[in-house]
Protein backbone atom coordinates (compact mmCIF):
# COMPACT_ATOMS: atom_id res chain seq x y z
CA UNK A 1 0.00 0.00 0.00
CA UNK A 2 1.36 3.44 -1.13
CA UNK A 3 1.70 5.87 1.21
CA UNK A 4 -0.71 9.05 0.36
CA UNK A 5 1.12 12.50 0.68
CA UNK A 6 -0.41 15.71 1.60
CA UNK A 7 1.55 19.06 -0.02
CA UNK A 8 2.18 21.78 2.44
CA UNK A 9 3.17 25.33 0.94
CA UNK A 10 4.77 27.28 4.35
CA UNK A 11 5.49 30.96 4.20
CA UNK A 12 9.17 31.21 5.15
CA UNK A 13 10.73 34.52 6.40
CA UNK A 14 14.27 34.11 8.12
CA UNK A 15 15.01 37.82 8.68
CA UNK A 16 18.78 37.52 9.28
CA UNK A 17 18.85 35.73 5.40
CA UNK A 18 16.09 36.69 3.49
CA UNK A 19 15.04 39.88 2.23
CA UNK A 20 11.87 38.72 1.33
CA UNK A 21 9.45 35.51 1.82
CA UNK A 22 8.97 32.80 -0.21
CA UNK A 23 7.14 29.74 0.27
CA UNK A 24 8.56 26.26 0.44
CA UNK A 25 6.65 23.16 -0.42
CA UNK A 26 7.07 19.79 2.16
CA UNK A 27 5.52 16.36 1.13
CA UNK A 28 4.07 15.20 4.67
CA UNK A 29 2.47 11.63 4.89
CA UNK A 30 -1.06 11.67 4.87
CA UNK A 31 -3.32 10.46 7.54
CA UNK A 32 -6.95 10.97 7.38
CA UNK A 33 -7.19 12.36 10.95
CA UNK A 34 -4.25 15.14 11.08
CA UNK A 35 -4.62 18.55 11.25
CA UNK A 36 -2.53 21.24 9.47
CA UNK A 37 -0.54 21.56 13.34
CA UNK A 38 0.15 17.79 12.76
CA UNK A 39 1.86 18.30 9.41
CA UNK A 40 3.69 21.53 10.68
CA UNK A 41 5.07 19.38 13.43
CA UNK A 42 5.61 16.09 11.26
CA UNK A 43 8.09 18.77 8.99
CA UNK A 44 9.85 20.20 11.95
CA UNK A 45 10.82 16.97 13.51
CA UNK A 46 11.16 14.78 10.41
CA UNK A 47 12.15 17.12 7.37
CA UNK A 48 13.39 20.67 8.32
CA UNK A 49 14.15 21.64 11.89
CA UNK A 50 14.24 25.17 11.20
CA UNK A 51 10.48 26.05 10.54
CA UNK A 52 9.43 27.90 12.70
CA UNK A 53 5.82 28.86 14.70
CA UNK A 54 4.07 29.23 17.95
CA UNK A 55 1.66 26.01 19.02
CA UNK A 56 0.57 24.89 22.44
CA UNK A 57 -1.84 22.96 23.24
CA UNK A 58 -2.97 21.26 20.19
CA UNK A 59 -6.62 21.28 20.68
CA UNK A 60 -7.95 25.06 20.12
CA UNK A 61 -7.47 26.29 24.13
CA UNK A 62 -4.16 28.38 24.15
CA UNK A 63 -4.72 30.20 20.71
CA UNK A 64 -1.60 30.32 19.79
CA UNK A 65 -1.53 28.28 16.88
CA UNK A 66 -3.22 31.23 14.29
CA UNK A 67 -2.22 31.05 10.63
CA UNK A 68 -3.86 32.18 7.47
CA UNK A 69 -4.53 28.70 5.87
CA UNK A 70 -5.33 28.86 2.53
CA UNK A 71 -6.04 32.77 2.99
CA UNK A 72 -8.48 32.62 6.15
CA UNK A 73 -7.11 32.90 9.33
CA UNK A 74 -7.54 29.90 11.05
CA UNK A 75 -5.91 27.37 14.33
CA UNK A 76 -3.63 24.94 12.82
CA UNK A 77 -5.07 23.17 15.54
CA UNK A 78 -8.32 22.81 14.44
CA UNK A 79 -8.30 22.51 10.51
CA UNK A 80 -7.93 19.02 9.23
CA UNK A 81 -6.08 18.55 6.32
CA UNK A 82 -8.94 16.24 4.44
CA UNK A 83 -11.01 19.21 4.45
CA UNK A 84 -8.66 20.94 1.69
CA UNK A 85 -8.66 20.27 -2.23
CA UNK A 86 -6.18 17.95 -3.44
CA UNK A 87 -4.44 17.59 0.08
CA UNK A 88 -2.31 20.77 -1.27
CA UNK A 89 -2.15 23.42 1.71
CA UNK A 90 -0.64 27.07 2.07
CA UNK A 91 0.09 28.20 5.39
CA UNK A 92 1.12 31.91 5.74
CA UNK A 93 1.56 33.92 9.13
CA UNK A 94 -1.70 36.02 9.72
CA UNK A 95 -2.33 39.12 7.85
CA UNK A 96 -2.07 42.24 9.30
CA UNK A 97 0.73 41.61 12.21
CA UNK A 98 4.12 42.27 11.43
CA UNK A 99 6.26 38.71 10.79
CA UNK A 100 9.25 37.91 13.02
CA UNK A 101 10.04 34.65 11.66
CA UNK A 102 8.34 32.11 9.31
CA UNK A 103 5.16 32.02 10.65
CA UNK A 104 5.07 33.60 13.89
CA UNK A 105 4.00 37.35 14.38
CA UNK A 106 4.75 39.83 16.75
CA UNK A 107 1.50 40.29 19.05
CA UNK A 108 2.45 43.04 20.80
CA UNK A 109 0.56 45.37 19.62
CA UNK A 110 -2.51 43.39 20.75
CA UNK A 111 -1.15 42.44 24.00
CA UNK A 112 -0.58 46.61 24.39
CA UNK A 113 -4.89 46.88 23.85
CA UNK A 114 -5.37 44.07 25.70
CA UNK A 115 -3.94 45.44 29.13
CA UNK A 116 -5.28 49.14 27.53
CA UNK A 117 -9.57 47.65 28.16
CA UNK A 118 -8.36 46.69 31.91
CA UNK A 119 -9.30 42.93 31.48
CA UNK A 120 -10.68 42.75 35.25
CA UNK A 121 -13.43 43.41 37.28
CA UNK A 122 -13.07 47.22 38.70
CA UNK A 123 -15.02 47.60 41.47
CA UNK A 124 -15.75 51.48 43.55
CA UNK A 125 -14.39 49.66 46.35
CA UNK A 126 -13.15 46.43 47.03
CA UNK A 127 -14.98 44.64 49.53
CA UNK A 128 -13.14 42.10 52.59
CA UNK A 129 -12.80 38.40 51.76
CA UNK A 130 -15.31 37.66 54.94
CA UNK A 131 -18.24 39.53 52.89
CA UNK A 132 -18.15 36.77 50.52
CA UNK A 133 -18.11 36.92 46.68
CA UNK A 134 -19.71 39.31 44.44
CA UNK A 135 -22.68 37.05 43.56
CA UNK A 136 -24.42 36.82 40.29
CA UNK A 137 -27.46 35.33 38.95
CA UNK A 138 -27.69 33.21 35.93
CA UNK A 139 -29.18 35.99 33.87
CA UNK A 140 -27.30 38.45 34.06
CA UNK A 141 -24.29 35.88 33.45
CA UNK A 142 -25.50 35.51 30.04
CA UNK A 143 -25.70 38.85 28.84
CA UNK A 144 -21.13 38.74 28.87
CA UNK A 145 -20.78 34.74 28.78
CA UNK A 146 -19.90 34.49 25.18
CA UNK A 147 -17.63 37.15 25.33
CA UNK A 148 -15.26 35.65 28.22
CA UNK A 149 -14.64 32.41 25.64
CA UNK A 150 -11.92 34.81 24.05
CA UNK A 151 -9.00 32.86 23.77
CA UNK A 152 -6.46 35.52 22.51
CA UNK A 153 -5.96 34.22 18.97
CA UNK A 154 -5.90 36.95 17.45
CA UNK A 155 -7.75 35.44 14.42
CA UNK A 156 -10.30 38.27 14.34
CA UNK A 157 -7.27 40.93 13.92
CA UNK A 158 -5.97 38.81 10.90
CA UNK A 159 -9.79 38.65 9.23
CA UNK A 160 -10.02 42.37 10.34
CA UNK A 161 -9.79 44.77 6.78
CA UNK A 162 -10.34 48.11 8.90
CA UNK A 163 -7.36 46.56 11.32
CA UNK A 164 -5.31 45.74 8.46
CA UNK A 165 -5.40 49.52 7.01
CA UNK A 166 -5.08 50.99 10.81
CA UNK A 167 -3.44 49.32 13.28
CA UNK A 168 -4.45 52.18 15.78
CA UNK A 169 -7.92 50.69 15.51
CA UNK A 170 -9.06 48.55 19.14
CA UNK A 171 -10.31 46.01 16.99
CA UNK A 172 -12.29 42.98 17.62
CA UNK A 173 -10.94 40.96 20.62
CA UNK A 174 -9.71 43.61 22.73
CA UNK A 175 -13.52 45.23 22.37
CA UNK A 176 -15.01 41.96 22.76
CA UNK A 177 -13.25 41.68 26.44
CA UNK A 178 -14.26 44.77 27.42
CA UNK A 179 -17.69 44.64 26.04
CA UNK A 180 -17.68 41.66 28.72
CA UNK A 181 -16.50 43.65 31.55
CA UNK A 182 -18.85 46.57 30.37
CA UNK A 183 -22.38 43.99 31.12
CA UNK A 184 -20.88 41.90 33.75
CA UNK A 185 -23.10 43.23 36.75
CA UNK A 186 -20.64 42.86 39.34
CA UNK A 187 -18.25 45.34 37.45
CA UNK A 188 -18.58 49.12 38.48
CA UNK A 189 -15.91 50.58 36.05
CA UNK A 190 -18.03 51.73 33.39
CA UNK A 191 -16.72 55.83 33.94
CA UNK A 192 -12.93 54.13 33.16
CA UNK A 193 -13.07 51.86 30.31
CA UNK A 194 -16.18 53.84 28.29
CA UNK A 195 -13.11 56.51 27.81
CA UNK A 196 -11.21 53.76 26.45
CA UNK A 197 -13.44 52.12 23.80
CA UNK A 198 -15.01 55.68 23.00
CA UNK A 199 -11.82 56.87 21.70
CA UNK A 200 -11.66 57.97 18.29
CA UNK A 201 -9.97 54.90 17.30
CA UNK A 202 -11.62 52.66 19.31
CA UNK A 203 -14.90 51.26 18.05
CA UNK A 204 -15.97 54.48 15.34
CA UNK A 205 -13.15 52.68 13.31
CA UNK A 206 -15.36 49.29 12.77
CA UNK A 207 -17.50 49.73 9.78
CA UNK A 208 -19.08 46.07 10.53
CA UNK A 209 -17.18 44.32 7.84
CA UNK A 210 -18.21 41.40 10.00
CA UNK A 211 -15.65 39.25 9.59
CA UNK A 212 -14.41 39.00 12.96
CA UNK A 213 -17.48 37.02 13.94
CA UNK A 214 -17.13 34.63 11.55
CA UNK A 215 -13.64 33.39 11.70
CA UNK A 216 -13.78 33.34 15.57
CA UNK A 217 -12.90 29.54 17.07
CA UNK A 218 -15.10 29.97 20.29
CA UNK A 219 -18.00 31.58 18.96
CA UNK A 220 -17.33 34.96 20.22
CA UNK A 221 -19.54 37.29 18.58
CA UNK A 222 -17.18 40.46 18.81
CA UNK A 223 -19.06 42.35 15.71
CA UNK A 224 -22.10 42.28 18.43
CA UNK A 225 -19.90 43.51 21.11
CA UNK A 226 -18.62 46.84 19.19
CA UNK A 227 -22.26 47.56 17.85
CA UNK A 228 -23.79 47.41 21.29
CA UNK A 229 -20.23 49.64 22.67
CA UNK A 230 -21.29 52.22 19.59
CA UNK A 231 -24.77 52.15 20.77
CA UNK A 232 -23.89 52.73 24.61
CA UNK A 233 -21.82 55.56 23.34
CA UNK A 234 -23.95 57.19 21.45
CA UNK A 235 -27.00 57.12 23.93
CA UNK A 236 -24.55 58.45 27.01
CA UNK A 237 -23.19 61.32 24.46
CA UNK A 238 -26.68 62.15 23.67
CA UNK A 239 -28.06 61.78 26.91
CA UNK A 240 -25.01 64.03 28.76
CA UNK A 241 -25.67 66.76 25.78
CA UNK A 242 -29.89 66.93 26.66
CA UNK A 243 -28.92 66.39 30.23
CA UNK A 244 -25.81 68.30 31.10
CA UNK A 245 -25.79 67.76 34.72
CA UNK A 246 -27.41 64.47 35.13
CA UNK A 247 -25.74 61.16 35.38
CA UNK A 248 -25.32 58.59 32.89
CA UNK B 1 11.30 42.46 25.27
CA UNK B 2 14.98 43.34 24.19
CA UNK B 3 16.06 42.88 20.58
CA UNK B 4 20.05 43.17 20.39
CA UNK B 5 19.08 42.96 16.28
CA UNK B 6 16.69 45.01 14.25
CA UNK B 7 15.24 43.23 11.03
CA UNK B 8 13.37 45.05 9.18
CA UNK B 9 9.53 44.76 9.68
CA UNK B 10 7.86 42.88 7.27
CA UNK B 11 4.04 43.43 7.12
CA UNK B 12 1.14 42.49 4.84
CA UNK B 13 -0.46 45.70 4.41
CA UNK B 14 -3.60 46.04 2.56
CA UNK B 15 -3.83 47.12 -1.33
CA UNK B 16 -7.08 49.36 -2.67
CA UNK B 17 -8.44 45.76 -3.94
CA UNK B 18 -8.30 43.98 -0.67
CA UNK B 19 -11.89 43.56 -0.82
CA UNK B 20 -11.71 41.07 -3.81
CA UNK B 21 -9.85 38.87 -1.67
CA UNK B 22 -13.00 36.60 -0.94
CA UNK B 23 -16.60 37.06 -1.15
CA UNK B 24 -17.68 38.26 2.35
CA UNK B 25 -15.15 41.11 1.69
CA UNK B 26 -16.36 41.80 -2.08
CA UNK B 27 -20.19 42.13 -0.56
CA UNK B 28 -18.92 43.73 2.18
CA UNK B 29 -17.57 46.87 -0.62
CA UNK B 30 -20.93 46.41 -2.65
CA UNK B 31 -22.91 47.09 0.84
CA UNK B 32 -20.95 50.27 1.84
CA UNK B 33 -21.08 51.26 -1.90
CA UNK B 34 -24.74 51.49 -1.88
CA UNK B 35 -24.22 55.39 -0.26
CA UNK B 36 -23.06 56.53 -3.07
CA UNK B 37 -26.57 56.16 -4.65
CA UNK B 38 -28.27 57.25 -1.63
CA UNK B 39 -26.48 60.30 -1.68
CA UNK B 40 -26.52 60.85 -5.14
CA UNK B 41 -30.20 60.47 -5.14
CA UNK B 42 -30.93 63.08 -2.05
CA UNK B 43 -28.30 65.13 -4.03
CA UNK B 44 -30.35 65.10 -7.22
CA UNK B 45 -33.87 65.53 -5.17
CA UNK B 46 -32.47 68.99 -3.69
CA UNK B 47 -31.55 69.68 -7.38
CA UNK B 48 -35.09 69.42 -8.52
CA UNK B 49 -36.45 71.18 -5.66
CA UNK B 50 -34.14 74.20 -6.65
CA UNK B 51 -35.26 74.24 -10.18
CA UNK B 52 -38.62 74.83 -8.40
CA UNK B 53 -37.74 76.93 -6.12
CA UNK B 54 -35.96 79.30 -8.82
CA UNK B 55 -38.07 78.54 -11.48
CA UNK B 56 -41.92 77.05 -12.04
CA UNK B 57 -43.51 73.80 -10.52
CA UNK B 58 -43.53 72.25 -13.99
CA UNK B 59 -39.51 72.55 -14.34
CA UNK B 60 -39.92 70.35 -10.93
CA UNK B 61 -42.08 67.69 -12.82
CA UNK B 62 -40.17 68.21 -16.21
CA UNK B 63 -36.81 67.20 -14.65
CA UNK B 64 -38.57 64.02 -12.53
CA UNK B 65 -39.32 62.78 -16.20
CA UNK B 66 -36.20 63.71 -17.65
CA UNK B 67 -34.89 59.86 -18.88
CA UNK B 68 -31.33 60.38 -17.38
CA UNK B 69 -32.96 61.16 -13.81
CA UNK B 70 -34.97 58.78 -14.38
CA UNK B 71 -32.38 56.01 -15.30
CA UNK B 72 -30.56 56.84 -12.38
CA UNK B 73 -32.96 56.84 -9.64
CA UNK B 74 -33.81 53.29 -10.79
CA UNK B 75 -30.36 52.17 -10.17
CA UNK B 76 -30.36 54.05 -7.02
CA UNK B 77 -33.74 52.18 -5.90
CA UNK B 78 -32.40 48.83 -6.50
CA UNK B 79 -28.91 50.29 -4.55
CA UNK B 80 -31.44 51.47 -1.85
CA UNK B 81 -33.44 48.08 -1.65
CA UNK B 82 -29.71 45.97 -0.95
CA UNK B 83 -28.82 48.77 1.73
CA UNK B 84 -32.22 47.78 3.21
CA UNK B 85 -32.36 44.00 3.25
CA UNK B 86 -28.28 44.41 4.76
CA UNK B 87 -29.22 46.76 7.08
CA UNK B 88 -32.40 44.69 8.32
CA UNK B 89 -30.41 41.83 8.62
CA UNK B 90 -27.65 43.34 10.59
CA UNK B 91 -30.51 44.88 12.41
CA UNK B 92 -31.25 41.07 13.65
CA UNK B 93 -27.12 40.14 13.72
CA UNK B 94 -26.62 43.21 16.66
CA UNK B 95 -30.43 43.60 18.10
CA UNK B 96 -32.34 40.35 18.03
CA UNK B 97 -36.18 40.54 18.95
CA UNK B 98 -36.77 37.96 22.28
CA UNK B 99 -39.58 35.80 21.48
CA UNK B 100 -40.28 34.08 24.52
CA UNK B 101 -36.98 32.07 25.54
CA UNK B 102 -36.09 32.25 21.84
CA UNK B 103 -34.20 35.45 20.01
CA UNK B 104 -34.76 35.99 16.31
CA UNK B 105 -32.45 34.89 13.64
CA UNK B 106 -30.98 37.89 11.77
CA UNK B 107 -32.95 35.93 8.52
CA UNK B 108 -35.82 36.32 10.26
CA UNK B 109 -35.44 40.02 11.31
CA UNK B 110 -34.93 40.56 7.93
CA UNK B 111 -37.91 39.69 6.49
CA UNK B 112 -39.89 41.09 9.45
CA UNK B 113 -38.37 44.19 8.19
CA UNK B 114 -39.43 43.81 4.98
CA UNK B 115 -42.93 43.67 5.60
CA UNK B 116 -42.58 45.75 7.63
CA UNK B 117 -41.13 47.94 4.77
CA UNK B 118 -44.06 47.65 2.74
CA UNK B 119 -46.21 48.53 5.89
CA UNK B 120 -44.33 51.67 6.13
CA UNK B 121 -44.08 52.53 2.53
CA UNK B 122 -47.85 52.20 1.95
CA UNK B 123 -48.05 54.65 5.47
CA UNK B 124 -46.22 57.31 3.47
CA UNK B 125 -47.82 57.05 0.04
CA UNK B 126 -51.49 57.57 2.49
CA UNK B 127 -49.94 60.29 4.79
CA UNK B 128 -48.35 62.20 2.04
CA UNK B 129 -50.33 61.42 -1.32
CA UNK B 130 -53.55 59.96 -0.86
CA UNK B 131 -54.87 61.72 2.14
CA UNK C 1 -8.40 75.50 17.44
CA UNK C 2 -8.11 71.98 18.86
CA UNK C 3 -10.70 70.05 21.10
CA UNK C 4 -10.10 67.80 23.82
CA UNK C 5 -9.84 64.09 23.04
CA UNK C 6 -12.81 63.18 24.87
CA UNK C 7 -14.87 66.38 23.09
CA UNK C 8 -14.08 64.79 19.49
CA UNK C 9 -15.10 61.38 20.75
CA UNK C 10 -18.42 62.50 22.51
CA UNK C 11 -18.96 64.47 18.56
CA UNK C 12 -17.76 61.12 16.83
CA UNK C 13 -20.30 59.22 19.12
CA UNK C 14 -23.15 61.42 18.14
CA UNK C 15 -22.26 61.78 14.46
CA UNK C 16 -22.50 58.15 14.42
CA UNK C 17 -25.55 58.26 16.19
CA UNK C 18 -27.37 60.32 12.85
CA UNK C 19 -25.74 58.11 10.68
CA UNK C 20 -27.14 55.39 12.12
CA UNK C 21 -30.86 56.75 12.58
CA UNK C 22 -29.96 58.22 8.64
CA UNK C 23 -29.66 54.69 8.04
CA UNK C 24 -32.94 53.43 9.38
CA UNK C 25 -34.60 56.00 7.29
CA UNK C 26 -32.64 55.51 3.99
CA UNK C 27 -33.92 51.75 4.66
CA UNK C 28 -37.50 52.01 5.73
CA UNK C 29 -38.52 55.79 3.88
CA UNK C 30 -35.70 56.12 0.86
CA UNK C 31 -37.64 53.55 -1.44
CA UNK C 32 -40.89 54.78 -1.24
CA UNK C 33 -39.72 58.12 -1.98
CA UNK C 34 -37.57 56.79 -5.14
CA UNK C 35 -40.73 54.43 -6.17
CA UNK C 36 -43.34 57.94 -6.29
CA UNK C 37 -40.60 60.31 -8.23
CA UNK C 38 -38.77 57.83 -10.60
CA UNK C 39 -41.56 54.92 -11.14
CA UNK C 40 -45.38 56.15 -9.74
CA UNK C 41 -45.70 59.87 -11.54
CA UNK C 42 -43.01 59.69 -14.98
CA UNK C 43 -44.99 55.77 -15.67
CA UNK C 44 -48.29 57.22 -14.31
CA UNK C 45 -48.69 54.17 -11.72
CA UNK C 46 -50.28 54.40 -8.58
CA UNK C 47 -50.45 56.61 -6.77
CA UNK C 48 -49.97 59.04 -9.28
CA UNK C 49 -52.67 59.33 -12.02
CA UNK C 50 -51.78 59.69 -15.73
CA UNK C 51 -52.52 63.19 -17.67
CA UNK C 52 -55.29 61.65 -20.72
CA UNK C 53 -55.23 63.49 -23.59
CA UNK C 54 -58.95 62.53 -24.28
CA UNK C 55 -60.23 63.32 -21.41
CA UNK C 56 -58.90 66.74 -20.25
CA UNK C 57 -61.71 66.78 -17.51
CA UNK C 58 -60.42 64.63 -15.73
CA UNK C 59 -57.26 65.87 -15.21
CA UNK C 60 -59.30 67.81 -12.14
CA UNK C 61 -57.35 65.45 -9.99
CA UNK C 62 -54.42 64.87 -10.96
CA UNK C 63 -51.70 63.93 -8.49
CA UNK C 64 -48.03 64.99 -9.16
CA UNK C 65 -44.80 64.52 -6.58
CA UNK C 66 -45.31 68.18 -6.09
CA UNK C 67 -47.67 66.98 -3.79
CA UNK C 68 -44.77 65.46 -1.71
CA UNK C 69 -43.45 68.88 -0.81
CA UNK C 70 -46.55 70.87 -0.76
CA UNK C 71 -49.21 68.89 0.03
CA UNK C 72 -49.71 69.55 3.60
CA UNK C 73 -47.26 69.98 6.44
CA UNK C 74 -46.80 66.25 7.14
CA UNK C 75 -45.75 65.49 3.47
CA UNK C 76 -42.82 68.34 3.61
CA UNK C 77 -42.01 66.90 7.08
CA UNK C 78 -41.46 63.32 5.32
CA UNK C 79 -39.61 64.84 2.58
CA UNK C 80 -37.66 66.85 4.97
CA UNK C 81 -36.32 63.34 6.92
CA UNK C 82 -35.89 61.33 4.23
CA UNK C 83 -33.72 63.18 2.13
CA UNK C 84 -32.07 65.04 5.12
CA UNK C 85 -31.27 61.78 6.37
CA UNK C 86 -30.46 59.56 3.49
CA UNK C 87 -28.09 62.41 3.02
CA UNK C 88 -26.38 62.29 5.50
CA UNK C 89 -26.13 58.30 5.98
CA UNK C 90 -24.77 58.52 2.22
CA UNK C 91 -22.03 60.95 2.33
CA UNK C 92 -20.80 59.72 5.94
CA UNK C 93 -20.44 56.46 4.77
CA UNK C 94 -19.85 56.99 1.01
CA UNK C 95 -16.34 59.04 2.95
CA UNK C 96 -15.79 55.93 4.88
CA UNK C 97 -15.45 53.62 1.95
CA UNK C 98 -13.10 55.92 0.18
CA UNK C 99 -10.83 55.81 3.31
CA UNK C 100 -10.71 51.67 2.90
CA UNK C 101 -10.43 51.38 -0.59
CA UNK C 102 -6.39 53.63 -0.42
CA UNK C 103 -7.71 56.78 0.34
CA UNK C 104 -6.98 56.86 4.17
CA UNK C 105 -4.08 59.43 4.23
CA UNK C 106 -6.71 61.71 2.77
CA UNK C 107 -9.53 61.23 5.63
CA UNK C 108 -9.79 64.49 6.85
CA UNK C 109 -9.90 66.47 4.00
CA UNK C 110 -12.77 63.65 2.69
CA UNK C 111 -14.55 64.28 5.72
CA UNK C 112 -14.07 67.94 5.50
CA UNK C 113 -15.70 67.70 2.45
CA UNK C 114 -18.44 65.06 3.24
CA UNK C 115 -19.80 67.37 5.81
CA UNK C 116 -19.24 70.17 3.43
CA UNK C 117 -21.73 68.83 1.19
CA UNK C 118 -24.24 67.71 3.90
CA UNK C 119 -24.06 70.94 5.64
CA UNK C 120 -25.20 73.06 2.79
CA UNK C 121 -27.63 69.95 1.40
CA UNK C 122 -29.39 70.11 4.41
CA UNK C 123 -29.73 73.55 4.42
CA UNK C 124 -30.70 74.28 1.44
CA UNK C 125 -33.85 71.50 1.67
CA UNK C 126 -35.05 73.14 4.88
CA UNK C 127 -34.84 76.91 3.10
CA UNK C 128 -36.79 75.59 0.61
CA UNK C 129 -39.13 74.22 2.78
CA UNK C 130 -39.63 76.66 5.44
CA UNK C 131 -39.86 79.61 2.80
CA UNK C 132 -42.49 77.30 1.01
CA UNK C 133 -44.21 77.25 4.35
CA UNK C 134 -43.86 80.68 5.44
CA UNK C 135 -45.50 82.02 1.96
CA UNK C 136 -48.28 79.63 2.38
CA UNK C 137 -47.27 76.82 -0.65
CA UNK C 138 -47.06 74.31 2.05
CA UNK C 139 -50.40 74.05 3.21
Amino acid sequence: MSQEIATIRVTRYRPEKDSQPFFQEYKVPYRHDMVVLDALNYIKAELDGSLTYRWSCRMGVCGSCGANIDGEPKLTCASFLHEFKDRTITVEPMSHFPVIKDLVVDMEDFMEKLVKIKPWIIRKKDSLVEEGEYRQSSKELDRYQQFSSCINCMLCYAACPIYGLNEKFLGPAATALAYRYIEDSRDQGKDIRFPIVHEIEGVWECTLVGECSVVCPKGVDPMLAIQRTKILGATNAIKSILMPRGGR
Amino acid sequence: MAENKHYPELRKRLTPGWWTANRHYAMYMVREWTSLFVALYSLIFIYGLSLWATGSRADFLNFLKNPAVIGFSLVALVFTMYHAATWFYLLGAVAPVKIGRSKTKPWQALILNLILLVIVSYLAIWLVVLR
Amino acid sequence: MKMETHKVAKLHAILWGIFSLGGMIAAFLLPVMIYMTAIAYPFGLWPFSRENPACPSCLTLVRDPSLLVTGHLLGALFVFVTIAGSLFHGIFRFQSALTEVGLLKYRRALEAVGYFIIFVGIIVLAYYLIAWYLNGTIT
